[in-house]
Protein backbone atom coordinates (compact mmCIF):
# COMPACT_ATOMS: atom_id res chain seq x y z
CA UNK A 1 0.00 0.00 0.00
CA UNK A 2 1.30 3.38 -0.90
CA UNK A 3 1.33 5.85 1.91
CA UNK A 4 -0.85 8.41 0.17
CA UNK A 5 -3.56 6.03 -0.86
CA UNK A 6 -5.33 6.05 2.44
CA UNK A 7 -6.18 9.70 2.82
CA UNK A 8 -8.85 9.11 5.41
CA UNK A 9 -6.59 7.48 7.92
CA UNK A 10 -4.48 10.04 9.71
CA UNK A 11 -2.01 7.54 11.04
CA UNK A 12 -0.71 6.56 7.63
CA UNK A 13 2.44 8.35 6.61
CA UNK A 14 2.41 10.64 3.62
CA UNK A 15 5.23 11.36 1.25
CA UNK A 16 4.14 14.86 0.27
CA UNK A 17 6.16 17.41 2.23
CA UNK A 18 3.16 19.70 2.39
CA UNK A 19 1.22 17.05 4.27
CA UNK A 20 3.35 17.32 7.34
CA UNK A 21 0.44 18.93 9.09
CA UNK A 22 -1.28 15.56 9.02
CA UNK A 23 1.32 14.29 11.43
CA UNK A 24 0.83 17.27 13.69
CA UNK A 25 -2.89 16.73 13.52
CA UNK A 26 -2.46 13.12 14.55
CA UNK A 27 -0.60 14.22 17.63
CA UNK A 28 -3.14 16.96 18.26
CA UNK A 29 -6.03 14.49 18.20
CA UNK A 30 -4.52 11.75 20.29
CA UNK A 31 -6.96 10.30 22.76
CA UNK A 32 -6.28 11.08 26.36
CA UNK A 33 -5.38 8.12 28.56
CA UNK A 34 -8.21 6.44 30.37
CA UNK A 35 -9.06 7.83 33.76
CA UNK A 36 -7.14 11.06 33.26
CA UNK A 37 -9.93 13.20 34.67
CA UNK A 38 -10.36 10.93 37.66
CA UNK A 39 -6.68 11.04 38.47
CA UNK A 40 -6.59 14.82 38.17
CA UNK A 41 -9.62 15.19 40.40
CA UNK A 42 -8.17 12.79 42.95
CA UNK A 43 -4.99 14.80 43.08
CA UNK A 44 -6.92 18.02 43.47
CA UNK A 45 -8.86 16.50 46.35
CA UNK A 46 -5.69 15.35 48.06
CA UNK A 47 -4.17 18.80 47.86
CA UNK A 48 -4.78 20.87 51.00
CA UNK A 49 -7.13 23.73 50.32
CA UNK A 50 -5.86 26.15 52.88
CA UNK A 51 -2.42 27.55 52.98
CA UNK A 52 -0.20 25.68 55.36
CA UNK A 53 0.94 27.79 58.26
CA UNK A 54 4.41 27.05 59.46
CA UNK A 55 4.72 27.17 63.19
CA UNK A 56 7.81 28.05 65.12
CA UNK A 57 9.33 25.32 67.22
CA UNK A 58 8.43 25.42 70.88
CA UNK A 59 11.79 26.88 71.80
CA UNK A 60 11.19 29.85 69.49
CA UNK A 61 7.72 30.72 70.69
CA UNK A 62 6.96 33.97 72.39
CA UNK A 63 6.54 32.48 75.84
CA UNK A 64 10.17 31.38 76.09
CA UNK A 65 12.00 34.35 77.53
CA UNK A 66 15.43 32.79 77.54
CA UNK A 67 15.33 32.34 73.78
CA UNK A 68 14.47 35.97 73.29
CA UNK A 69 17.28 36.97 75.61
CA UNK A 70 19.70 34.79 73.68
CA UNK A 71 18.54 36.27 70.39
CA UNK A 72 18.93 39.80 71.75
CA UNK A 73 22.40 38.96 73.02
CA UNK A 74 23.36 37.52 69.66
CA UNK A 75 22.15 40.65 67.88
CA UNK A 76 24.04 42.88 70.30
CA UNK A 77 27.17 40.76 69.86
CA UNK A 78 26.96 41.00 66.07
CA UNK A 79 26.44 44.76 66.17
CA UNK A 80 29.31 45.28 68.61
CA UNK A 81 31.58 42.99 66.65
CA UNK A 82 30.85 44.85 63.47
CA UNK A 83 31.56 48.17 65.10
CA UNK A 84 34.82 46.89 66.53
CA UNK A 85 35.79 45.55 63.12
CA UNK A 86 35.31 48.94 61.56
CA UNK A 87 37.15 50.70 64.38
CA UNK A 88 40.11 48.33 64.24
CA UNK A 89 40.59 49.01 60.55
CA UNK A 90 40.53 52.78 60.89
CA UNK A 91 43.22 53.67 63.46
CA UNK A 92 43.87 57.35 64.25
CA UNK A 93 47.65 57.07 63.63
CA UNK A 94 47.03 55.66 60.19
CA UNK A 95 45.12 58.69 59.04
CA UNK A 96 46.98 60.36 56.20
CA UNK A 97 48.17 63.80 57.19
CA UNK A 98 47.04 66.34 54.72
CA UNK A 99 49.57 69.00 53.65
CA UNK A 100 48.85 72.42 55.03
CA UNK A 101 47.30 74.87 52.72
CA UNK A 102 49.75 77.47 51.54
CA UNK A 103 48.35 80.82 50.69
CA UNK A 104 49.02 81.74 47.12
CA UNK A 105 51.19 84.83 46.58
CA UNK A 106 49.72 87.99 45.21
CA UNK A 107 46.64 87.88 47.37
CA UNK A 108 44.79 85.53 45.10
CA UNK A 109 42.76 82.68 46.44
CA UNK A 110 44.14 79.23 45.87
CA UNK A 111 40.63 77.98 45.17
CA UNK A 112 41.03 75.17 47.63
CA UNK A 113 44.02 73.67 45.85
CA UNK A 114 46.00 71.13 47.83
CA UNK A 115 49.35 72.55 46.81
CA UNK A 116 50.36 75.81 45.24
CA UNK A 117 53.75 76.32 43.59
CA UNK A 118 56.34 78.52 45.23
CA UNK A 119 56.58 81.39 42.85
CA UNK A 120 58.92 84.39 42.88
CA UNK A 121 57.41 87.36 44.56
CA UNK A 122 56.52 90.12 42.18
CA UNK A 123 57.20 93.84 42.63
CA UNK A 124 55.56 95.44 45.57
CA UNK A 125 54.35 98.99 45.24
CA UNK A 126 55.27 101.13 48.18
CA UNK A 127 52.42 103.57 47.89
CA UNK A 128 49.90 102.14 45.47
CA UNK A 129 47.19 104.62 46.42
CA UNK A 130 49.37 107.80 46.05
CA UNK A 131 51.42 106.66 43.10
CA UNK A 132 50.87 108.65 39.90
CA UNK A 133 49.64 106.95 36.81
CA UNK A 134 52.48 105.07 35.29
CA UNK A 135 52.99 105.71 31.61
CA UNK A 136 52.44 102.69 29.49
CA UNK A 137 55.83 102.88 27.83
CA UNK A 138 57.83 103.17 31.04
CA UNK A 139 59.86 100.07 31.58
CA UNK A 140 59.05 98.07 34.60
CA UNK A 141 61.91 97.82 36.98
CA UNK A 142 62.86 94.27 37.21
CA UNK A 143 63.80 92.90 40.55
CA UNK A 144 67.42 92.63 41.43
CA UNK A 145 68.99 89.45 40.17
CA UNK A 146 69.37 86.85 42.80
CA UNK A 147 72.88 86.02 43.74
CA UNK A 148 73.39 82.49 44.63
CA UNK A 149 76.18 82.07 47.04
CA UNK A 150 78.06 78.89 46.71
CA UNK A 151 79.54 77.41 49.83
CA UNK A 152 83.30 77.90 50.12
CA UNK A 153 85.43 74.90 49.41
CA UNK A 154 87.56 73.82 52.28
CA UNK A 155 90.41 72.17 50.39
CA UNK A 156 91.30 75.34 48.53
CA UNK A 157 91.70 78.65 50.29
CA UNK A 158 89.61 81.23 48.73
CA UNK A 159 91.45 84.13 47.16
CA UNK A 160 90.06 87.46 48.23
CA UNK A 161 89.33 90.03 45.55
CA UNK A 162 91.52 92.65 47.20
CA UNK A 163 94.56 92.05 49.31
CA UNK A 164 94.89 94.98 51.68
CA UNK A 165 97.40 93.21 53.91
CA UNK A 166 100.04 92.82 51.22
CA UNK A 167 102.34 95.72 50.47
CA UNK A 168 101.48 97.43 47.25
CA UNK A 169 104.29 97.59 44.64
CA UNK A 170 105.47 101.02 43.99
CA UNK B 1 -14.22 33.34 67.54
CA UNK B 2 -13.25 31.31 64.52
CA UNK B 3 -15.49 28.82 62.77
CA UNK B 4 -13.61 25.83 64.06
CA UNK B 5 -13.81 27.04 67.63
CA UNK B 6 -17.52 27.60 67.32
CA UNK B 7 -18.14 24.14 65.96
CA UNK B 8 -15.92 22.23 68.33
CA UNK B 9 -16.47 24.24 71.48
CA UNK B 10 -20.22 24.54 71.53
CA UNK B 11 -21.77 21.71 69.53
CA UNK B 12 -24.98 23.49 70.21
CA UNK B 13 -25.09 25.84 67.33
CA UNK B 14 -23.37 26.00 63.98
CA UNK B 15 -22.56 29.54 62.95
CA UNK B 16 -24.01 30.73 59.69
CA UNK B 17 -20.55 31.60 58.38
CA UNK B 18 -19.50 27.97 58.60
CA UNK B 19 -22.42 26.88 56.46
CA UNK B 20 -21.63 29.54 53.90
CA UNK B 21 -17.99 28.53 53.85
CA UNK B 22 -18.83 24.88 53.30
CA UNK B 23 -21.27 25.75 50.56
CA UNK B 24 -18.75 27.99 48.87
CA UNK B 25 -16.08 25.31 49.06
CA UNK B 26 -18.47 22.73 47.66
CA UNK B 27 -19.35 25.05 44.78
CA UNK B 28 -15.68 25.60 44.04
CA UNK B 29 -15.05 21.88 43.97
CA UNK B 30 -17.92 21.39 41.58
CA UNK B 31 -16.69 24.14 39.28
CA UNK B 32 -13.18 22.75 39.29
CA UNK B 33 -14.41 19.23 38.61
CA UNK B 34 -16.42 20.54 35.67
CA UNK B 35 -13.30 22.25 34.32
CA UNK B 36 -11.35 19.02 34.63
CA UNK B 37 -14.03 17.02 32.85
CA UNK B 38 -14.31 19.54 30.06
CA UNK B 39 -10.73 20.48 29.35
CA UNK B 40 -8.43 17.75 30.66
CA UNK B 41 -8.29 16.03 27.28
CA UNK B 42 -7.52 19.23 25.40
CA UNK B 43 -4.81 20.15 27.86
CA UNK B 44 -3.35 16.67 27.61
CA UNK B 45 -3.10 16.94 23.83
CA UNK B 46 -1.44 20.32 24.03
CA UNK B 47 1.01 19.00 26.58
CA UNK B 48 1.73 15.86 24.59
CA UNK B 49 2.34 17.81 21.38
CA UNK B 50 5.29 19.49 23.07
CA UNK B 51 6.54 16.90 25.54
CA UNK B 52 5.73 13.76 23.48
CA UNK B 53 5.54 11.61 26.52
CA UNK B 54 2.27 10.44 28.00
CA UNK B 55 3.37 10.47 31.62
CA UNK B 56 4.96 13.90 31.34
CA UNK B 57 1.90 15.27 29.58
CA UNK B 58 -0.42 13.96 32.27
CA UNK B 59 1.81 15.40 34.94
CA UNK B 60 1.70 18.78 33.21
CA UNK B 61 -2.10 18.63 33.11
CA UNK B 62 -2.24 17.91 36.81
CA UNK B 63 0.12 20.77 37.54
CA UNK B 64 -2.02 23.09 35.44
CA UNK B 65 -5.11 22.24 37.46
CA UNK B 66 -3.20 22.63 40.68
CA UNK B 67 -2.37 26.15 39.58
CA UNK B 68 -6.01 26.72 38.86
CA UNK B 69 -6.82 25.48 42.34
CA UNK B 70 -4.35 27.95 43.79
CA UNK B 71 -5.94 30.83 41.89
CA UNK B 72 -9.52 29.66 42.16
CA UNK B 73 -10.55 32.97 43.68
CA UNK B 74 -9.92 34.67 40.36
CA UNK B 75 -11.74 32.05 38.34
CA UNK B 76 -14.80 34.24 37.93
CA UNK B 77 -12.72 37.00 36.35
CA UNK B 78 -11.51 34.77 33.51
CA UNK B 79 -13.36 35.43 30.29
CA UNK B 80 -12.29 32.49 28.13
CA UNK B 81 -11.43 29.63 30.43
CA UNK B 82 -10.37 27.31 27.64
CA UNK B 83 -7.73 29.67 26.31
CA UNK B 84 -6.71 30.54 29.84
CA UNK B 85 -6.18 26.87 30.72
CA UNK B 86 -4.31 26.19 27.47
CA UNK B 87 -2.06 29.13 28.20
CA UNK B 88 -1.32 27.76 31.67
CA UNK B 89 -0.44 24.30 30.43
CA UNK B 90 1.49 25.79 27.50
CA UNK B 91 3.73 27.72 29.86
CA UNK B 92 4.21 24.65 32.00
CA UNK B 93 5.23 22.39 29.12
CA UNK B 94 7.52 25.00 27.59
CA UNK B 95 9.24 25.37 30.91
CA UNK B 96 9.63 21.62 31.27
CA UNK B 97 10.84 21.25 27.70
CA UNK B 98 13.43 23.95 28.29
CA UNK B 99 14.75 22.19 31.36
CA UNK B 100 14.66 18.68 29.94
CA UNK B 101 17.31 17.38 27.64
CA UNK B 102 16.52 16.83 23.99
CA UNK B 103 14.62 13.63 23.55
CA UNK B 104 16.13 11.28 20.95
CA UNK B 105 13.99 10.48 17.95
CA UNK B 106 13.92 6.77 18.77
CA UNK B 107 12.06 7.59 21.99
CA UNK B 108 9.51 9.55 20.02
CA UNK B 109 8.97 6.63 17.66
CA UNK B 110 8.41 4.19 20.49
CA UNK B 111 6.10 6.53 22.35
CA UNK B 112 4.09 7.37 19.24
CA UNK B 113 3.80 3.71 18.31
CA UNK B 114 2.45 3.09 21.78
CA UNK B 115 -0.12 5.87 21.88
CA UNK B 116 -1.25 5.92 18.25
CA UNK B 117 -4.72 4.52 17.74
CA UNK B 118 -4.75 1.21 15.92
CA UNK B 119 -7.28 2.25 13.27
CA UNK B 120 -7.24 -1.12 11.55
CA UNK B 121 -3.54 -0.94 10.79
CA UNK B 122 -1.19 -3.83 11.08
CA UNK B 123 1.72 -3.72 13.43
CA UNK B 124 4.13 -2.96 10.60
CA UNK B 125 1.98 -0.13 9.32
CA UNK B 126 1.71 1.35 12.77
CA UNK B 127 5.45 1.17 13.20
CA UNK B 128 5.96 2.84 9.84
CA UNK B 129 3.44 5.54 10.67
CA UNK B 130 5.08 6.19 14.01
CA UNK B 131 8.45 6.47 12.32
CA UNK B 132 7.11 8.95 9.81
CA UNK B 133 5.38 11.07 12.44
CA UNK B 134 8.50 11.05 14.57
CA UNK B 135 10.51 12.22 11.58
CA UNK B 136 8.08 15.06 10.93
CA UNK B 137 8.19 16.03 14.59
CA UNK B 138 11.98 16.04 14.53
CA UNK B 139 11.78 18.48 11.60
CA UNK B 140 9.39 20.60 13.67
CA UNK B 141 11.96 20.60 16.44
CA UNK B 142 14.49 22.10 14.07
CA UNK B 143 12.31 25.14 13.39
CA UNK B 144 12.98 28.41 15.17
CA UNK B 145 11.05 28.58 18.46
CA UNK B 146 8.55 31.20 17.36
CA UNK B 147 7.59 29.34 14.20
CA UNK B 148 7.61 26.01 16.01
CA UNK B 149 5.16 27.17 18.65
CA UNK B 150 2.75 28.54 16.11
CA UNK B 151 2.80 25.48 13.91
CA UNK B 152 2.27 23.13 16.85
CA UNK B 153 -0.71 25.11 18.11
CA UNK B 154 -2.16 25.50 14.62
CA UNK B 155 -2.60 21.75 14.42
CA UNK B 156 -5.30 21.98 17.07
CA UNK B 157 -8.48 22.42 15.13
CA UNK B 158 -10.30 23.76 18.12
CA UNK B 159 -7.92 26.73 18.32
CA UNK B 160 -8.48 29.67 16.03
CA UNK B 161 -5.73 32.05 15.06
CA UNK B 162 -7.15 34.60 17.49
CA UNK B 163 -6.94 32.06 20.29
CA UNK B 164 -3.43 31.03 19.29
CA UNK B 165 -2.47 34.70 19.41
CA UNK B 166 -4.00 34.93 22.86
CA UNK B 167 -2.13 31.85 24.09
CA UNK B 168 1.20 33.10 22.75
CA UNK B 169 0.61 36.72 23.67
CA UNK B 170 1.10 38.05 20.15
CA UNK B 171 -1.09 39.59 17.48
CA UNK B 172 -3.14 37.63 15.02
CA UNK B 173 -1.15 38.98 12.08
CA UNK B 174 2.03 37.74 13.73
CA UNK B 175 0.48 34.31 14.03
CA UNK B 176 -0.29 34.26 10.32
CA UNK B 177 3.12 35.48 9.23
CA UNK B 178 4.88 33.01 11.51
CA UNK B 179 2.69 30.21 10.27
CA UNK B 180 3.53 31.10 6.67
CA UNK B 181 7.26 31.06 7.43
CA UNK B 182 6.94 27.83 9.38
CA UNK B 183 5.18 26.04 6.53
CA UNK B 184 7.84 27.13 4.05
CA UNK B 185 10.61 26.06 6.39
CA UNK B 186 8.97 22.71 7.02
CA UNK B 187 8.55 22.04 3.31
CA UNK B 188 12.21 22.84 2.78
CA UNK B 189 13.32 20.60 5.63
CA UNK B 190 11.23 17.67 4.48
CA UNK B 191 12.35 18.06 0.87
CA UNK B 192 15.94 18.17 1.97
CA UNK B 193 15.63 15.08 4.14
CA UNK B 194 13.84 13.22 1.36
CA UNK B 195 16.57 14.06 -1.14
CA UNK B 196 19.16 12.68 1.27
CA UNK B 197 17.43 9.32 1.52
Amino acid sequence: MKPNENAGNKSVPCSDPQDFEASLRVVATLPAPDGLSDRVRARLRSTPRTARILEWPAAFRNDSAWMRSAAAAAIAFVVAGGGWGVYSRVQPNKVIAMPPHVAAPGGFSNAGAMRTPQTVNGPVLEHPANAPAVPAASPVKSPAPQVIEMPARKDKPSVPASKPDLPQPK
Amino acid sequence: MSTGQAVFAGWMEIPKGAVDENARQHAEEQALAALVDEYATTLYRVAFSVLRNAADAEDAVQEAFLRVLRHRDRLDEVRDRRVWLIRIVWNIVLDRKRRAKTRPETDDVQELARVLPAGGLSADERAMAAQHHAHVLSCVDRLPPKERQVIVLSAFEELSSVEIASVLGITESSVRSRLFRARNLMAGLLNHSRSLR
